[in-house]
């Protein structure tokens, strides 16, 4: 940039000094020389091709001698310049750089709790849309430009700032945030388990108390990001392969998972209940795998259909694509009830679904997806249970992200009995409604719920039933159910309305938005919390409570 | 010896020396000074401003902004003196002695700038 403007400067200089020496008349006749402003005046008019002509007198024959140099000269030095200049603005290494640092600038301003999601693919679009609904911001970082020109088209609530870099180089995290005191979280969901794997071992190493969430596909990548302490390592495959199984024999369990791990406000699915009986398993990849091993836990029949036996290490079964009817027909089509297409390609598996089905029309049809561009076929073909990776992945990353004792319910929950699931499924629906609720955590702390804390350091009790209550009326309760009480290394399923509150419990509510804005009034401002408890408005000010003590003597 | 080194210390002292020159004298007659010294002046250091430019070091910052320093007072002294002479009659004493002291103010500056070039040139010695 210094070589251009010298240039400039120089042509310039060089142009003025000619003028005001160059003797000239004026309108009189009279000698007469311009001065070094006229001469500026005259040089910057030509030399970005304005001109406005000779002024302020007709110039002399020196004159224009002078300035048909002056012309040549300043015009190609003012081009020059301005060609620099802008070429040195579309340099793509600066506005990479200017891009970089616009980014790390927006990250290191967010003044609230943030999650880093690596990889804005199917699954990393989906857990910001999710946490964005949730208010949580979000950080997001992609291989690929094109899907950060996704993100940018997004309508999200709050401005998510993402960036097109390697989440493998250490720097990347940085300049995302790991080191940001407010980062609560990084998500490492790119397609690529070594990428993953690199996220994980940075994170950990720089910054160990971070949680990291992790997608792994194989098996030894989870183990070596175990290695690296690695908060929750998902595998999609197994993942279904448990939701499959856990369909088959708890649906209720399975449909509470389902509903508070969902996306806020989005209706929830019908559920599929899988008939017990022979299925015939197409692809015996890791999907495949997993979703015959859960399948024999439940003491089914499975019958495997692989293209390549020797690749997938298959011992037992009938050789085919599974696309062919020869095919199904050998592996006993007639007599199963199930078929599952799990094959990592999306169009054999439609084509698998649509063999099996005229041979076999009232089959119960699992199907694979793959690729999130084909999900307008899957729309239309509407299996029984679709399998999509992406909504698993995010769903589980939500639940360990967002509330980790959320978690720590649904385990406890897969303990419990289905008649258990289904009471609570039917209790939450009356209180909630047909549409996903929202959980939240509530921590018994000075700083969370002073006023919860404040009536307790007064020795008097507070149940949970008063968190429950509307502070607008203390007759009518909010559309909350509190779901686990947690107190020192103790954990009460379901507490009861009855039970007393301790400082530093931790609570898991679930209930509508509007519940939860109105139990944090209750948490935070002593004279609502005292209404809702005592059914008294306690008196403000020194006055009124003097006089207020005197009326009750 | 490095050429860029012997341009930079040049353009630097000869920004100086070109303001001290038109400064000096008597500050209310025009007589004493001229307007093309006042115009070298501004060339001069309108080019050691860009040779600061791209210097990322706090010494890199402090020169460049004594040069923006320097600049803003001779051109606004240019600007004034411009404004006045179109009038057609004499510049008035207190118009040129504000012009003077403008050119001072933009000495004082390209002083430090000098001055920052010696304790860095001392500083690299060590």
């Amino acid at each position: 940039m210094r070589a251009p403007l010298i240039t400039l400067i120089v042509s310039y200089t060089i142009a003025i000094l000619g003028f005001t020496l160059a003797p000239g008349v004026d309108a009189q006749g009279n000698p007469w020389q311009m001065s070094l402003f006229e001469a500026f005046y005259v040089v910057s008019y030509t030399a970005t091709t304005i001109g406005f002509g000779e002024i302020p007198y007709a110039f002399s024959q020196a004159q224009r001698l002078w300035m048909t140099f002056s012309i040549y000269f300043t015009v190609i030095a003012w081009f020059y310049a301005i060609g620099k200049i802008i070429a040195l603005m579309q340099d793509p290494g600066l506005r990479h750089a200017i891009t970089v640092a616009r980014f790390a600038r927006a990250v290191r301003r967010l003044g609230e709790p943030f999650y880093i999601v690596c990889g804005y693919g199917g699954t990393g679009s989906l857990l910001v849309e999710a946490l964005d609904r949730l208010g949580i911001r979000a950080v997001t970082v992609d291989i690929s430009q094109e899907r950060i020109n996704e993100l940018e088209l997004q309508d999200y609530q709050a401005p998510v700032p993402g960036l097109c870099m390697d989440a493998r180089l250490p720097d990347s995290m940085i300049q995302a945030g790991i080191l940001h005191p407010l980062c609560g979280g990084v998500a490492a969901l790119t397609d690529d388990d070594q990428a993953n794997l690199a996220i994980a071992v940075t994170v950990k190493l720089l910054k160990p108390e971070l949680k990291v969430l992790c997608r792994a596909e194989n098996q030894e990548t989870a183990t070596n990001m175990a290695s690296f302490g690695t908060d929750h390592i998902i595998n999609p495959y197994e993942l279904f392969g448990e939701h499959l199984a856990m369909e088959v024999h708890a649906l209720g369990t399975y449909l509470l998972h389902e509903w508070l791990t969902g996306v806020p406000g989005s209706a929830l699915p019908a559920p599929a209940c899988p008939p017990i009986g022979k299925w015939i398993v197409c692809g015996f990849g890791r999907f495949g795998k997993a979703v015959v091993s859960n399948l024999q836990r439940e003491h089914m029949q499975t019958v495997v259909v692989e293209a390549d036996p020797q690749l997938t290490h298959c011992d037992d079964c009938i050789i085919g694509s599974g696309a062919q009817a020869r095919t199904l027909i050998e592996a006993g089509i007639e007599d199963a009830i199930g078929i599952v297409a799990g094959t990592d390609n999306d169009v054999n598996n439609l084509s698998i679904v649509m063999t099996a089905l005229e041979l076999k029309p009232d089959l119960f049809v699992v199907i694979r997806k793959n690729k999130r561009h084909n999900a307008p076929l899957f729309q239309k073909f509407s299996a029984d249970i679709t399998m999509q990776p992406s909504d698993i992945i995010a769903h589980e990353c939500l639940a360990h992200l967002v509330t980790p004792v959320l978690a720590q319910f649904l385990a406890l929950a897969r303990s419990q009995s289905n008649a258990w699931a289904n009471a609570l499924i039917g209790r939450l629906v009356e209180t909630v409604g047909e549409n996903v609720p929202e959980t939240w955590r509530v921590t018994l702390s000075g700083e969370l719920a002073p006023a919860v804390i404040n009536l307790l350091g007064h020795g008097k009790t507070v149940l949970l039933e008063t968190l429950t209550s509307d502070p607008a009326n203390r007759e009518t309760r909010l559309p909350l159910v509190p779901l686990l009480l947690l107190r020192g290394g103790e954990t009460i399923l379901l507490p009861e309305p009855s039970q007393s509150l301790e400082k530093d419990d931790r609570i898991l509510f679930c209930g509508k938005n509007s519940a939860k804005s109105a139990q944090s009034l209750l948490l935070t401002n002593r004279k609502v919390l005292t209404y809702v408890r005592d059914g008294s408005e306690t008196p403000d000010g020194v006055v009124w409570r003097w006089i207020a003590s005197r009326a009750r003597k | 010896m490095n050429l860029e080194k012997v341009v930079f210390g040049f353009f630097i002292l000869l920004a100086m020396t070109l303001n001290f020159g038109f400064f000096i004298g008597d500050m209310a007659d025009p007589e004493f000074h001229h307007p093309y010294e006042l115009f070298a002046a501004i060339v001069v250091n309108l080019v050691a401003t860009v040779l600061k430019f791209g210097d990322r070091t706090q010494v890199g910052a402090i020169h460049l902004s004594t040069s923006l320093v320097a600049d803003l007072q001779l051109i606004t002294a240019a600007v004034v003196w411009v404004a006045y002479s179109g009038l057609g009659t004499d510049i008035p004493a207190g118009i040129m002695v504000s012009i003077v002291s403008l050119s001072g103010g933009a000495f004082l500056a390209n002083v430090t700038s000098v001055v920052l070039l010696i304790i860095e040139t001392i500083m690299l010695r060590r």
